[in-house]
């Protein structure tokens, strides 16, 4: 009987569930940690609608007498066409196989749904970006050129993100490129393998979601860095670009920090 | 009345009009009760610090609930579509306009989605509504995989993405029309189509087929609540699977092969798989990796994405059996390595 009033009623509760946390996020302005802010509108409209929709069911749904309505068993893991179920049946090891698929669906699913409504939201760490490499995909790198950088202003480059930046240090290593221009950057410690001299200051680029995000980093020369900051700390940056004196770093330049401080992590966290 | 489901326990069908009234209101109730639990949950925890979860686990969590949060809205534009379709379009709607030749028939078919632009999570729910109000099984297959390609809003973004002239865009909108029909096509000449669709969903399609006598609205939401109570687990567990495999597989394994004119087209397939992004997103997705990736494996990503992905396995079981999924994922990958080899030969 349980397992029937929650086959009914799953869709509706699932349903309010993400609605709630979904405008929540909105509401206090965290829904650009999960989802790019061009979709923000069209995902509160559609979330509104979804949670509308779900109490008109239950001002409107009629009792639990009609005969099309399944449970979860029946949905997610349908049953066979009779002659092959009989067939089927017949081996022990089936039933028993659909029945922990079936426990384990529902405790996925149980579990996120708790997940979404009572974790707090958070940021990628650099746990993923390790596992997505920085500056791998060269992402967005090619967004400023180096004519472009050149011809900006000296007070240009003070707002030059994280992604600017690796973005030229893709394209020159010529250290006398840099010559005076001065970084002001913010971002998360990302480890650089194990060199202890140099970390990754890293911004996540997305374009669609959080799923899709693509870290990109500067490296910063700063001697056992890890003495002073942890990993997935954000700090600010501010200083010069010169050759990376670190034997173990790929990189040919870095960036030195003249000043470097612990920051809160900003309410944008991620670069479009 | 409960023909078709003689294994489920109903309640007593007495008193059944009172008792419509009667729990509604207390139904809605106990929904403005969870609702106000959920609220309540959601302030109290969120004061709760982060670093809760080992980064890991915690990365995977963000994924896992960016992926639901991402495809929520589309699925419900869906549903909402659907509910459409099935209610409120008149009964001979589609039949009154459509050719009768099965060929002919497909290829309109294939350009529904130019009317109803909606990614590939919110089509299963509206091929499901599309075969009851008529189409067969072929023909839905056909409308699923074309929507999410030959689709205003995917046509827009790819353009804004690719431009005309990279070929990448003529690739994706061909193959995409091509690969439709050709399995329309194909399950066309199964002897028995229902056998291609679940048990439940067939009994489904059997029940839809009686009179409707309760009137639109009620319809409409007992419908609604019936979409969701199917497409929101699989949607959770897709989603929980895509976050998995992102957080343990590393990238640069793919990206590795992206130079490489065979494995670079398998590579973003992988990826496509993997991801799990809709249509009307994913070409933004793919446009920094144009610079490592040669234009086939864009294209093969482009057209392979948006019909087979590890969320819309999960979305399709609730419809089609394991074997049809699994017929429908193999031809669809040949081709679209097909299409992306020919676009790496020709470019």
């Amino acid at each position: 009987m349980r397992d029937l009033l929650l086959a009914r009623w799953q869709g509706v509760l699932l349903t309010l569930v993400v609605g709630v946390a979904t405008l929540w996020l909105a509401a206090t302005g965290q829904l650009v940690l999960y989802i790019h802010p061009r979709y923000v509108v069209f995902t509160v409209v559609m979330t509104l609608i979804g949670v509308a929709a779900s109490l008109a069911v239950l001002l409107w749904s009629p009792r639990a007498d009609d005969p099309d309505d399944h449970d979860h068993a029946d949905e997610t893991w349908p049953t066979e066409e009779p002659g092959r179920a009989r067939r089927r049946r017949s081996r022990p090891g089936r039933a028993a196989l659909r029945r922990s698929l079936l426990t384990a669906g529902t405790i996925v699913v149980t579990a996120l749904a708790v997940a979404i409504v009572a974790l707090p939201p958070a940021t990628l760490t650099s746990a993923t970006a390790t596992t997505r490499d920085v500056n791998s995909s060269t992402a967005a790198l090619e967004g400023t050129t180096v004519d472009e950088a050149n011809a900006a202003g000296s007070s240009a480059y003070a707002s030059f993100s994280v992604l600017d930046w690796a973005g030229l240090l893709r394209q020159t290593s010529d250290v006398a490129f840099y010559t005076g221009k001065q970084a002001d950057v913010t971002g998360i410690v990302t480890a650089s393998g194990d060199d202890p001299d140099v970390f990754y200051l890293t911004r996540f680029v997305v374009t669609c979601c959080a799923v899709d995000a693509q870290p990109v980093g500067v490296p910063v020369q700063l001697p056992d860095w890890r003495d002073e900051f942890a990993v997935d700390q954000w700090v600010r940056v501010e200083g010069g670009f010169q050759t990376n004196r670190s034997a173990e770093s790929s990189d040919p330049v870095a960036l030195v920090p003249e000043t470097i401080e612990q920051v809160d992590q900003p309410s944008d966290p991620y670069l479009y | 009345m409960s023909t078709t489901a003689p294994e489920r326990p109903t309640t007593d069908h007495a008193g059944h009009e009172h008792g419509v009234r009667r729990s509604s209101r207390g139904l809605l109730v106990a929904g403005g009760v969870v609702l106000v639990l959920l609220v309540g949950l959601r302030v109290v925890t969120a004061g709760v610090g982060p670093g809760l979860l080992p980064p890991s686990l915690q990365d995977f969590v963000t994924l896992t609930i960016s992926v639901i949060v991402e495809s929520m809205p589309f699925v419900l534009l869906g549903i909402v579509l659907s509910i459409v379709v099935q209610v409120w379009l008149p009964q001979a709607f589609f039949e009154s306009w459509l050719p009768r030749q099965p060929l002919l028939r497909r290829a309109v078919i294939s350009f529904l989605g130019m009317f109803l632009p909606v990614c590939e999570c919110g089509n299963v729910p509206l091929a499901r509504g599309l075969v009851l109000k008529g189409f067969t099984v072929p023909e839905s297959m056909t409308f699923l995989i074309a929507a999410p390609i030959l689709n205003p809003i995917t046509i827009l973004t790819t353009h804004a993405a690719f431009g005309w002239d990279s070929g990448i865009l003529v690739a994706r909108l061909v193959g995409g029309f091509a690969i439709a029909n050709l399995i329309g096509w194909l399950f066309s000449r199964h002897p028995r189509p229902d056998e291609l669709l679940t048990g439940s969903f067939a009994a489904a399609c059997a029940v839809a087929d009686h009179g409707h006598a309760t009137g639109r609205r009620v319809e409409s939401v007992d419908l609604f609540r019936r979409e969701m109570a199917t497409m929101m687990p699989a949607l959770f567990i897709g989603a929980a699977i895509a976050g998995a495999v992102q957080t343990i597989v590393p990238r640069s394994v793919l990206v590795a092969l992206g130079s490489n004119p065979v494995w670079s087209v398998l590579a973003m397939m992988v990826l496509a798989f993997v991801i799990s992004l809709c249509s009307n997103v994913d070409a933004f997705f793919v446009l920094p990796f144009a610079s490592t990736f040669l234009p086939g494996s864009i294209a093969a990503f482009l057209v392979f994405g948006p019909i087979i992905d590890v969320k819309m396995l999960a979305l399709l079981r609730t419809t089609y059996r394991p074997r049809v999924l699994a017929q429908i994922t193999l031809v669809v990958a040949l081709t679209s390595a097909a299409i992306g080899l020919v676009v790496n030969f020709l470019a």
